[in-house]
């Protein structure tokens, strides 16, 4: 394998600036971009700099769509671009989720703050095979409502009912609260497994969010009854090269950009440092 | 190993036949005393001191463009490699280079320079810092000891053969032994003291001293962590870099938000010295320090992974 540090150009298409500071980019590009849920790209605005960004969406065609929080210098370049303009692009970097273990099971995803976004691309995926899997739920975390991200489809799928949907916020002005006809409750995420019946044994899990979130709910999970195999987790690390490179993404021993960036627990357990 | 004699008159007569090729650089002791490498124009001049800076310098340069962006395409358009050849490389550095050769085997950037790069080792003296392996080294090139000299590959040979007038005998004789083979280059043991040390006081109570300076990393031979600049200059095409950087550093680790996943020096300490001795990804497992204490002799403060090393050994929890 060669490594390519060049980018290709792609063009900004489209913004749904829904949610502030988090918009979903969509832009297009020459070529296929195959990128799968819980892969990466770099993502580069011309003379200011690249940063890593998840796949918010399951699409094999010649778009990325990501949603972005606008954080620092790069992203708020990204920001202020009109549409029309032109990135670069590099990718797909990583190992995303599993699917194949997905099928056949129940499945239980877990999503605190931006974790949704990676997780909506898996949960897009799951629902293409909707059919080929048992129960779908998710449990979602946002710090309030104006935060939860892709609300009107995660509504419309729970509507339809092919997705058992719970919200929880840290902060919300008045209790209980509803999203759109669904329950949110106030409280912190692993509040909300308590309202989830699971069969421990055929349910595989997936967890997006901060490293907080990390270390209480996988564990939990575990306890549940859940196998280690089947609780998978995608991690956030600073990441310069996405090739395995540079050095800033590893750990015990991984590149978190080459290695992962989705872990089962299992793996986690025995890469000391990881969470 | 095919080997040969050599005369009075053979280092003038090597140096002018790779001048003739390309560039040449060899470790030079400078105005200041210290002995780095740099441009060699007299076989007299080598030093025989380990130069500050490892040969690393010209096949992974502290700063180098990945790319420009003209008319909507991004180019490399760096300039093809020069022809060069480092002379004067002991066994540890010849070891670093075999182990960049393989972190940087899919690099178009390192692979286009190596390709174009000669290396002439030659056995050294050790200091007292050095923690040299027992075992084989990579021969480079051509390899020189006493009055001998060694190929080490088909292209030493083509430059062996084209000096026969100042070569004595040719024989075959395998390399000399490193001078001072200090350390196994097995690390099971190690390893597993290692693993049961997340906790243990010696990281705390050596990192306490680390200032965090990153000179024991930038003078490393083997140790290659970049990070990657994005440049625009008003009237001029956007550009990338990559530029060396530092594990010591506390930005190393820091992502957005503010979680930092190595937030102390401790943990920082810990992770160089996991990164030498057991290495990361594909080479996980093998031990990147060749053991050329440069960074004992860099370190303000005389931390060395040497030292390191033993405390693990002799401290941590069984
Ligand atoms: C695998 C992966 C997937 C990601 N997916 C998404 C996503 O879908 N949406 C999203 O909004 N963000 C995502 N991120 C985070 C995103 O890369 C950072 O938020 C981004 O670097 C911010 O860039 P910036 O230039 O605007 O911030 P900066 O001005 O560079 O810095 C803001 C802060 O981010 C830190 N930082 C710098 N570079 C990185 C880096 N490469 N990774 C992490 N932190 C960094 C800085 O130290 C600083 O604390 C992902 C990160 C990773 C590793
Ligand atoms: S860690 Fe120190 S002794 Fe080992 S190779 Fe690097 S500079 Fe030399
Ligand atoms: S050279 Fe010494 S003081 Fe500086 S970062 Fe390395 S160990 Fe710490
Ligand atoms: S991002 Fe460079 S090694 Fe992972």
């Amino acid at each position: 394998m060669t490594l390519d540090f060049l980018p290709r150009t792609a063009i900004l298409e489209e913004i749904d600036g829904q949610v502030p500071d988090h918009h979903l980019f969509s832009f297009r590009l020459p070529d296929a971009f195959p990128i799968a849920p819980g892969q990466f790209a770099e993502l580069t605005v011309p003379g200011i700099g690249g940063f890593a960004v998840s796949t918010a969406a399951f699409v094999g065609d010649h778009r990325f769509q990501a949603c972005i929080r606008r954080i620092g210098r790069v992203t708020d370049a990204l920001y202020r671009l009109p549409l029309g303009a032109r990135v670069g692009l590099r990718g797909p970097f990583g190992k995303g989720f599993p699917l194949e273990e997905f099928l056949g099971r129940d499945v239980l995803l877990i999503a605190g703050g931006l974790g949704m976004a990676p997780l909506r691309a898996l949960l897009q995926a799951l629902v293409a095979r909707r059919g080929e899997i048992g129960r779908l739920s998710l449990l979602y975390g946002a710090h309030d409502p104006q935060v939860i991200l892709f609300k009107e489809e995660l509504n419309a799928l729970a509507r339809q009912g092919l997705l058992d949907l719970h919200y929880t916020v840290d902060f919300a002005a008045e209790i209980p609260w509803r999203i759109g006809g669904i329950a949110c409750q106030v409280g912190l995420l692993p509040k909300l497994l308590d309202d989830v019946r699971l069969q421990p044994r055929q349910t595989v899990a997936a967890v997006c969010g901060p490293p907080g979130l990390y270390r209480c709910v996988l564990d939990e999970l575990a306890g549940f009854g859940l196998a280690a195999e089947t609780i998978f987790a995608s991690l956030e690390r600073r990441m310069r090269c996405g090739i395995g490179q540079c050095c800033h993404c590893a750990v015990a021993g991984a590149y978190v950009c080459r290695d992962g960036p989705v872990f089962s627990l299992a793996q986690l357990r025995r890469m000391e440092g990881a969470i | 190993m095919k080997s040969f004699g050599v005369g009075s008159g053979f280092g003038e007569a090597l140096l002018s036949l790779l001048q003739s090729r390309g560039r040449v650089f060899g470790p030079v002791r400078g105005a200041d005393g210290i002995c780095r490498l740099g441009p060699l124009s007299r076989w007299s001049d080598l030093c025989p001191d380990p130069p500050y800076l490892p040969p690393k310098k010209y096949l992974f340069p502290p700063r180098e463009r990945l790319w420009s962006l003209a008319a909507d395409e991004y180019r490399r358009n760096g300039r093809c490699a020069e022809a060069m050849a480092l002379v004067g490389l002991a066994p540890c550095d010849l070891r670093a280079l075999a182990y960049l050769d393989r972190v940087f085997a899919d690099d178009p950037h390192y692979q286009e320079r190596r390709r174009r790069t000669l290396l002439v080792g030659t056995a050294c003296t050790p200091t007292e810092e050095c923690s040299c392996l027992v075992g084989d080294y990579p021969p480079g090139d051509i390899f020189l000891a006493g009055d001998r000299l060694w190929c080490g590959s088909a292209q030493g040979e083509e430059f062996a053969a084209r000096l026969l007038s100042v070569l004595g005998d040719e024989q075959d004789r395998p390399l000399p032994p490193p001078e001072a083979a200090g350390r196994p280059a097995s690390n099971g043991r190690l390893l597993a003291a290692f693993g049961r040390s997340a906790e243990a006081p010696l990281w705390a109570r050596i990192a306490k001293r680390c200032l965090s300076c990153g000179a024991c990393s930038a003078v490393c031979p083997t140790c290659t962590c970049y990070d990657v600049v994005d440049e625009a200059l008003p009237g001029k095409a956007p550009q990338r870099f990559r530029t060396w950087d530092n594990c010591f550093f506390t930005s190393f680790a820091l992502v957005a938000g503010g979680h930092n996943f190595r937030r102390d020096r401790a943990e920082r300490l810990r992770f160089r010295f996991e990164h030498k001795f057991f290495g990361f990804g594909t080479l996980r497992g093998e031990t990147s320090c060749v053991g050329c204490g440069r960074c004992a002799r860099a370190c303000p403060v005389g931390i060395s992974l040497e030292e390191i090393r033993q405390a693990l050994l002799t401290e941590s929890p069984r």
